[in-house]
C-alpha cells in the first residue's frame, strides 16, 4: 500500500562497510546502501542528522559526517555513550543497522558561499561540522577565507587527527588547534580554552559568517566573544545538540520553546534562539 | 437540523455499534462514568466529565508501529472504524489540535489513520461539567464549530442533531431521528448556545496569564514554588487532551524479533531531555513545569491552535487530578497575580 511510502518512520537498512577508531570511545562508521547504491539519492545536506536505529536498543540522533560531495560513503562518528551507541560499538564490519533521515535543517550552505567562513569546534562538536568543512574543501573556489579552530580538552582527544594534521600541507585553510590542558607537555600548539585562539588569528567580522558546533558551554563563550567582535547575530549559526526522539517534529523531546530542534534546527543562527532562555 | 427522542438514543446508538467500535459513556457499577466499548446495558446519557479524554482514540497509550521480524521492520497501521459517541466540545478540540499538529509538515501516518477511520459525535455541554471547566476562556466550548459528524443540543426531553459532516447528515437522515422545521428552530438553537455559554464561568488569569509570559515573562519564584510542589506524577499529562508527546521502545519477544511501539511521555520527566552523555537542557522541576505550561500558554503554534486560544482547551481535569493543586487553574493564577 501506498501507506509505506507516506511513513515519515519507515526505516532503511544499511551496511557498516568499515569501523575506524578514533580515540578512546569515539569510533567513525563508514555506512553502505544495498546493491551498492550510492548516497546521492539520500540527499543529506552539511549540518542534517539520521536516526540510527538497532532493535531492541531503540533509535539514537547521530549527526552525518561525511559531506554530500563524498556520496560513496555515510560517515557517523560516535561517541560510546547510551545504551544505542554501545550496542553500535559491539557491531563491525559487515554488521547491519537501520537508519532514517536525512532529517532536519543544515549549515545553511548557499548562504555561506562566497564569504570567509570561520568554524569553531569543540570536542565531538567537530563531528557534525566535519561535513561542512569537507564541503567547503571539496568546493573550495565556491568560498572565500577559511578559518577552523578546533579545540578539545586534552590532545589525546583530537579527533580526526590525520585529516586535520594534513592541512598543514595545504594553504587554503588557516587552522588553530587549541587543548584545554596539556599535562605531558607534548602540545606543539595553543594550551587553553578554544576562545584564547581568537587572539591569535585577525578576523573581519562584517564579511564572515561563524559555525559554531560544540558543548553548550563553549557556545556561551564563544558566542559573546564574536559579538563583541562586532559579528552580526544573524551571522553566528549553531548546531544545537537534544534529545531527538523521532526526528520529524511529532514527538516532542527536542522541543526548545516554539521550535523543534530536529525540524527548526538543528543548525539556528543566534537571532532564532537568543531569545529563548534554555536554547543555550 | 433534527430531532431525536432522549430514550430513543441507546438503541440508535446500538445500532451503530453493528457498524463502528463505538465508545460511549458507561455507568460503572463504582459510580464512575468512561468511555468505553458500548454496552446497551451500562451505556448512559447522564455523565459528568469523563476522567480521561478521548485521545487515546489517536494516540493510544502504548502503540505498535512496526512488528519486527529478524530484524526486518514492517509497519503496522492499525484501522478499526470507529465512533466516539458523546464527546464534550473542548475534547473534540483537543482533538483538532492533536490532528493540526501531528499532520503540519510531515503527516504522521498512525495518527492520520485514526482520524480517517473515525467518526465523532459530540454531545455539547449545557452547563459546566464542574467547576474547573473553563471552556469559554479558551474558546474551545460548550459547543464545537467544526471536527464533528453529529453534534447534540439537550432540548428536555430531546436533542437537537446538527450534522457536520456527509456522514453525520446521512447518519440522521432516518428514523428515530425527525424534523425539526418549526418556525424558530435557529433561535431556539441560539438561546440553548447562548444559555450554556453563560452558565461558564471566565477565568481572566488564562489571558492576563498569557499576556505576562508573552510580555517580560514571569517572576522566577513561580516556577521554583510550582517546581518544588510538583511531584512529577505525570497525571495532568496524561488526563490531558493536548499532551501528545511520545517515547519510542522496543519489545523485544525473540532475538531481533518483537515490535517497535512509541508509548505516552512527558516534558515533566527529567529523563525526557537528558542525553546519552547525561547532560540534561531542562535539569531542574521548575524547568520542566515551566516547559509543558510555557508550550500551551505561549509557544502553541497558531496554525495548531484551530480558533482556540491556546494550547490549553480547558477541560480542567489537570486541576481535577492534580495530587498536589498545580494544575492549570493554579498556575494562572500564580502567573497572573504575582504570589511568588
Amino acid at each position: 500500500m501506498g501507506e509505506h511510502a507516506q511513513n515519515i518512520y519507515t526505516l532503511r537498512p544499511v551496511t557498516i562497510s568499515r569501523t575506524l577508531p578514533q580515540i578512546a570511545d569515539h569510533r567513525l562508521f563508514q555506512l553502505r546502501l544495498d546493491n551498492g547504491c550510492s548516497w546521492d539519492e539520500f540527499g543529506h545536506q552539511p549540518g542534517q542528522f539520521i536516526e540510527a536505529s538497532i532493535f531492541g536498543k531503540g533509535e539514537a540522533p547521530i549527526s552525518i559526517s561525511s559531506p554530500p560531495t563524498r556520496c560513496d560513503t555515510l560517515e557517523i562518528c560516535v561517541r560510546r555513550a547510551g545504551k544505542l551507541t554501545n550496542a553500535l560499538f559491539e557491531m563491525g564490519k559487515g554488521s547491519r543497522l537501520h537508519i532514517r533521515g536525512p532529517y532536519g535543517r543544515g549549515f545553511p550552505v548557499d548562504k555561506l558561499k562566497g564569504h570567509k567562513l570561520l568554524l569553531v569546534a569543540g570536542g565531538l562538536g567537530l563531528a557534525p561540522l566535519r561535513s561542512l568543512l569537507l564541503y567547503v574543501l571539496d568546493r573550495r573556489k565556491e568560498f572565500d577565507e577559511l578559518i577552523l579552530m578546533y579545540g578539545t580538552n586534552n590532545p589525546d582527544n583530537v579527533l580526526f587527527k590525520y585529516e586535520l594534521l594534513s592541512f598543514f600541507d595545504r594553504d587554503d585553510i588557516k587552522y588553530l588547534y587549541s587543548v584545554d590542558r596539556d599535562d605531558a607537555g607534548i602540545w606543539k600548539q595553543y594550551v587553553g580554552v578554544v576562545t584564547g585562539l581568537f587572539d591569535r588569528t585577525s578576523l573581519s567580522p562584517a564579511d564572515t559568517y561563524a559555525v559554531l558546533c560544540g558543548p553548550p558551554v563553549m557556545y556561551r563563550f564563544v558566542v559573546d566573544r564574536l559579538l563583541k567582535l562586532g559579528f552580526a547575530k544573524d551571522h553566528i549559526y549553531m548546531s544545537l545538540e537534544r534529545m531527538m526522539k523521532c526526528g520529524v517534529g511529532k514527538c516532542g523531546h527536542c522541543a526548545i520553546g516554539d521550535k523543534y530542534c530536529c525540524t527548526d534546527g538543528p543548525v539556528f543562527n543566534l537571532t532564532e534562539v537568543e531569545h529563548i532562555k534554555e536554547a543555550i | 437540523m433534527k430531532l431525536i427522542a432522549k430514550k430513543d438514543v441507546a438503541a440508535v446508538v446500538g445500532t451503530w455499534s453493528k457498524t463502528y467500535s463505538v465508545l460511549s459513556p458507561c455507568m460503572h457499577a463504582s459510580g464512575d462514568c468512561v468511555f468505553d466499548s458500548f454496552d446497551a446495558e451500562t451505556f448512559t446519557l447522564e455523565y459528568r466529565k469523563p476522567p480521561m479524554p478521548p485521545k487515546s482514540s489517536f494516540l493510544p497509550q502504548n502503540e505498535t508501529m512496526f512488528s519486527v521480524e529478524n530484524g526486518t521492520f514492517t509497519p503496522v497501521i492499525h484501522h478499526e472504524k470507529t465512533l466516539l459517541f458523546g464527546i464534550r466540545a473542548c475534547d473534540l478540540m483537543g482533538i483538532l489540535q492533536a490532528r493540526s499538529f501531528y499532520s503540519r509538515d510531515m503527516d504522521d501516518v498512525y495518527h492520520r489513520s485514526h482520524a480517517e477511520d473515525t467518526l465523532i459525535v459530540v454531545h455539547a455541554c449545557s452547563w459546566p461539567q464542574n467547576e474547573t471547566c473553563f471552556c469559554t476562556t479558551v474558546h474551545s466550548g460548550p459547543y464545537a464549530h467544526e471536527g464533528f459528524d453529529i453534534q447534540l443540543f439537550d432540548m428536555g426531553t430531546d436533542f437537537l442533531a446538527e450534522a457536520g459532516s456527509d456522514a453525520g447528515r446521512a447518519m440522521i437522515a432516518t428514523e428515530p431521528f425527525r424534523d425539526f422545521d418549526v418556525e424558530d428552530a435557529a433561535e431556539r438553537l441560539s438561546r440553548v448556545k447562548h444559555m450554556a455559554h453563560n452558565s461558564i464561568p471566565i477565568v481572566s488569569e488564562v489571558a492576563e496569564a498569557m499576556d505576562i509570559l508573552k510580555g517580560t515573562g514571569t517572576n522566577e519564584g513561580v516556577w521554583e514554588h510550582l517546581g518544588r510542589k510538583c511531584i512529577t506524577c505525570g497525571g495532568c499529562v496524561y488526563v490531558c487532551p493536548t499532551c501528545t508527546c511520545f517515547n519510542v521502545v522496543d519489545r523485544v519477544t525473540a532475538d531481533a524479533s518483537g515490535e517497535r511501539m512509541r508509548t505516552w511521555d512527558t516534558c515533566l520527566y527529567a529523563g525526557f531531555t537528558r542525553e546519552a552523555s547525561g547532560h540534561n537542557p531542562r535539569s531542574s522541576q521548575a524547568s520542566r513545569l515551566r516547559r509543558r505550561h510555557e508550550h500551551k500558554l505561549l509557544h502553541y503554534s497558531q496554525t495548531d491552535n484551530r480558533g482556540a486560544l491556546c494550547g490549553c482547551v480547558g477541560c480542567g481535569r489537570c486541576s481535577d487530578y492534580c495530587p498536589v493543586h498545580i494544575g492549570t487553574l493554579e498556575v494562572v493564577k500564580a502567573i497572573a497575580e504575582h504570589i511568588y
